[in-house]
C-alpha cells in the first residue's frame, strides 16, 4: 500500500466517522420536542458589521422572550447566524447552506439587497420563506412569492429623500454620490427619476465601488460641479472617509444621505466634518421596554437601522408558525394574510401581493454635535 | 473651478500608497519568484498594530507606528520561518506556495476580524486636528504628504540597500539565480527570511499610513494588495523601480480615467490597464 492510498483511507475513515457521529445524534430524540430552526443572515463581518452585530442582538432577545414564554407549540425556536457580509455570493453559500444542509423552511434576512437577492432565487427553487429585515432595493418586490420584507422598498425613500431635498430644503441643484450595490442604484435611481419630475436639476452622478476607501477624485468633480447639496448614499466604511474626504477637499454643500446613515459609529468617527449632515430614515415607534432591553443586551444605547425590523419578524414568524406549523407553504400563504400589530418597528405590519411591506413612514435625521436627531 | 490639480494630487497620493505596496511585493518576489499573497494582510497587520498599541495601551502615536513596522516585519518573518521555507526546503512548487500564502492570507485576516471585530476604523484623531494644505489650487492633507515622503524615502532607502550593502548584494544574486547564488556561499534562506522582515515592514508601514488617511478594516488588505500587483505588473514585476513607475502610472490613469465619465468605472479601468499589459507588455515597462 502506498503513500497517497493510505492517506485516502485516513481520511475516508475519518470523515466516516464524523458523519456517523453526527447523524446518530440527530434523529434519536424525539422529533416532537426538537427546536424548530430558522436561519438567519446578515452582514455579521464586512461592510454594514456594525448594523448586523446590532441586529443579532435585537434576534437574540425576540428569539429568547419567545422560548421563554413557552417556546412555539412548546418547542423552542433556535436560529442558526449565517454571516452573509453584505456580498452576493457570501450572502449565497450562506444561504446554501442553511437550505440544503441545516433544511430550514425560513430565513430571516439577508439585510444587504445585494445579499438577499444572490439567494432569492434558490430560496423560491427550493420552496423556503424568506423575511428579510433590512433589504430595501426596488427589484426585491419582484423576487418570488416567497420573499418578503418588512423594510420598506427603496420606491419609497427615494421619492421621499427627493421631494424632501426639493421643496424643504428648496435645493434645486445638487449632485449625486452613490455605493455601486442594489441598494445604492435602486435608491439613486428612484431619487432621480422624481427630482427630475419636479424639475429639479442632478449636475453629477458619480458612482463608487462598495469596497472603495477613496472617493476623492468623484468628490473632485462633484466640488467642481457647484452644487447646492450633496445626496450621498454610502454604507458606513466608505460614508466616514468619504465624509472626511469632502470636507478636506473643501466641499462644504450640505450632504444628504440614506437610511445607511442610521448608524452611530459614522457621526462619532467623522467628528466635526459630519456637522449638519441630513439623512432619511424609516420612522420606527421604538418604546422604552425594547430600548432598555437592547441597552442591557449590549451595553449601550445604539439601536441601528433594520433592529427593530429584525426584533418584530422574530415575533411574527413565532407567531405565524405557532398557527401553521413548520411548513415552508403553509408559512408563505399565512404570511399574506396576516397583520401584525404592536411592534417597535412599525404601527401595523401587512405584506402586499408582492411580499413587500404595506405603507412607509419616513423621517429626517440630522446630525448635531455627533449625534444624530430628528429634524424638525 | 479648474480641478486638474486636484485630479494630479488625488493621482500622487494614490500612486504613493500603491509605491508603498509594490515595493515590498516586488522585493520579495525578486527573491523568491513566487506571487505572496499573504502581502496584502501585512498592511492590515501594521494598521491594527497602531489601533492597538496607540488607541487601546495610548502609546505616543509615533512610538506606535514605529512598534507597528516592526511587527509587521516580524509577522512576515515568522511567516517565511514557518510555512515558506520548509516548503522551499522541500522543493514546493510556486502554486504551492502561492495557494499557501493565500491561506496564511485569509487566517491572518479572520484572526484579525476575531480579535478587533470587523468594523472600519480610523487611525486619525479627527478631522478638526488634520492641517490642510493649498497647493497650485488643489488640497492635500498634513497625513497625505506624509505618505508621499514615506514612498520616497523608502524607495531610496530600499535602493541604497540594495546597491550599497553586503545584504543588498546577496539579494541581487538570489534573484539573478538562487542555486549559484548558493553554490558561492550565500546563506539563500536566511537572506531570503530578511527580505520577507523588509518587505513586509513596509506593507506594515503602507497599512498604517493608509489607517490615518482613511481607516482601517480586516478587509484592507486585498484590495491594497490587487493595486499594488497591478503596478509591480505594469512596472515590471521583481524590479524596484518598475514598481514605483507603475504605482504612480496606475494611480493617474485610475484618476484622470474618471474625469470625463461616471467615477464607477475607476476599478473597471484599473484592470483594464493591468489586461492590456499582459496581453501586449507581460514583463512591464521595466522588465530586465
Amino acid at each position: 500500500m502506498n503513500q497517497s492510498t493510505k492517506w485516502i483511507i485516513g481520511v475516508v475513515v475519518v470523515a466516516i466517522i464524523g458523519v456517523v457521529y453526527f447523524v446518530s445524534k440527530g434523529p434519536s430524540q424525539p422529533v416532537s420536542t426538537e427546536p424548530i430552526k430558522i436561519g438567519f443572515i446578515g452582514p455579521l463581518t464586512g461592510d454594514a458589521a456594525n448594523i448586523g452585530q446590532n441586529v443579532r442582538a435585537a434576534v437574540e432577545i425576540a428569539v429568547n422572550e419567545v422560548n421563554q414564554a413557552g417556546g412555539v407549540d412548546s418547542r423552542t425556536l433556535e436560529v442558526i447566524y449565517e454571516d452573509g457580509q453584505c456580498t452576493g455570493n457570501v450572502a449565497s453559500n450562506a444561504a446554501n447552506k442553511l437550505i440544503n444542509i441545516d433544511k430550514v423552511s425560513l430565513i430571516l434576512g439577508g439585510a444587504c439587497s445585494g445579499e438577499t437577492s444572490s439567494f432569492a432565487g434558490a430560496a423560491e427553487q427550493s420552496k423556503t420563506a424568506v423575511l428579510s429585515y433590512c433589504s430595501s432595493a426596488p427589484a426585491i418586490s419582484q423576487a418570488g412569492d416567497y420573499i418578503f420584507r418588512n423594510y420598506p422598498s427603496d420606491l419609497y425613500q427615494g421619492s421621499f429623500g427627493a421631494e424632501y431635498v426639493y421643496n424643504k430644503l428648496s435645493k434645486k441643484k445638487i449632485a449625486i454620490l452613490y455605493a455601486k450595490s442594489d441598494w445604492g442604484n435602486g435608491i439613486k435611481n428612484v431619487f432621480v427619476k422624481r427630482f427630475n419630475e419636479l424639475g429639479g436639476t442632478i449636475l453629477a452622478e458619480e458612482g463608487y465601488e462598495q469596497t472603495s476607501r477613496d472617493l476623492r477624485t468623484q468628490l473632485t468633480k462633484i466640488k467642481s460641479a457647484n452644487p447646492e447639496l450633496v445626496y450621498f448614499l454610502g454604507y458606513t466604511e466608505a460614508s466616514i472617509p468619504g465624509i472626511k474626504q469632502a470636507k478636506e477637499l473643501g466641499l462644504n454643500a450640505p450632504l444628504f444621505g440614506g437610511d445607511a446613515w442610521d448608524d452611530s459609529k459614522i457621526w462619532t468617527d467623522v467628528g466635526s466634518a459630519g456637522e449638519g449632515a441630513m439623512y432619511s430614515v424609516v420612522y420606527a415607534p421604538l418604546n422604552s421596554d425594547f430600548k432598555s432591553k437592547m441597552r442591557t443586551k449590549i451595553g449601550n444605547d445604539e439601536i441601528t437601522i433594520c433592529t427593530p425590523q429584525a426584533y418584530d419578524a422574530v415575533k411574527l414568524i413565532a407567531k405565524v408558525i405557532e398557527k401553521v406549523g413548520i411548513n415552508a407553504e403553509a408559512i408563505k400563504n399565512e404570511l399574506y394574510k396576516t397583520s401584525y400589530t404592536g411592534g417597535v418597528s412599525a404601527s401595523e405590519i401587512k405584506f402586499d401581493s408582492n411580499g413587500d411591506l404595506v405603507g412607509a413612514n419616513y423621517i429626517v435625521k440630522v446630525v448635531r454635535n455627533g449625534e444624530a436627531v430628528e429634524a424638525k | 473651478m479648474d480641478i486638474l490639480p486636484q485630479l494630479i494630487i488625488n493621482s500622487i497620493i494614490a500612486g504613493a500608497i500603491y509605491t508603498l505596496i509594490a515595493l515590498g511585493f516586488n522585493l520579495i518576489y525578486g527573491a523568491t519568484k513566487f506571487f505572496n499573497l499573504a502581502h496584502g494582510v501585512m498592511a492590515a497587520v501594521g494598521g491594527y498594530s497602531v489601533f492597538y498599541f496607540a488607541k487601546t495601551l495610548g502609546l505616543d502615536i509615533y512610538l506606535a507606528a514605529v512598534i507597528g513596522v516592526l511587527i509587521t516585519g516580524l509577522v512576515g518573518y515568522g511567516l517565511d520561518r514557518l510555512v515558506y521555507s520548509p516548503l522551499r526546503k522541500r522543493k514546493a512548487s510556486n502554486m504551492v506556495l502561492l495557494v499557501a500564502s493565500l491561506g496564511a492570507f485569509t487566517a491572518i485576516q479572520a484572526i484579525i476580524a476575531i480579535l478587533f471585530t470587523s468594523q472600519f476604523k480610523t487611525l486619525s484623531q479627527g478631522v478638526g486636528t488634520q492641517r490642510i494644505f493649498e497647493v497650485f489650487g488643489g488640497v492635500i492633507t498634513q497625513t497625505q504628504i506624509i505618505i508621499i515622503l514615506a514612498a520616497i524615502l523608502v524607495m531610496v532607502g530600499l535602493v541604497l540597500l540594495l546597491y550599497k550593502t553586503q545584504l543588498g548584494k546577496a539579494v541581487r544574486a538570489i534573484s539573478d539565480d538562487e542555486e549559484v547564488a548558493r553554490i558561492v556561499g550565500i546563506n539563500t534562506n536566511k537572506v531570503i527570511s530578511y527580505t520577507f522582515f523588509i518587505g513586509s515592514a513596509i506593507a506594515g508601514l503602507a497599512g498604517i499610513l493608509v489607517g490615518f488617511d482613511t481607516g482601517i478594516e480586516p478587509t484592507m488588505g486585498l484590495s491594497l494588495l490587487l493595486k499594488g500587483v497591478i503596478a509591480s505588473i505594469v512596472g515590471g514585476i521583481g524590479n524596484i523601480y518598475g514598481g514605483v513607475f507603475g504605482a504612480f502610472l496606475l494611480g493617474f490613469v485610475e484618476n484622470f480615467g474618471i474625469w470625463k465619465i461616471s467615477g464607477e468605472w475607476k476599478d473597471a479601468i484599473a484592470f483594464a490597464l493591468l489586461i492590456i499589459f499582459l496581453i501586449f507588455r507581460p514583463k512591464g515597462i521595466m522588465n530586465k
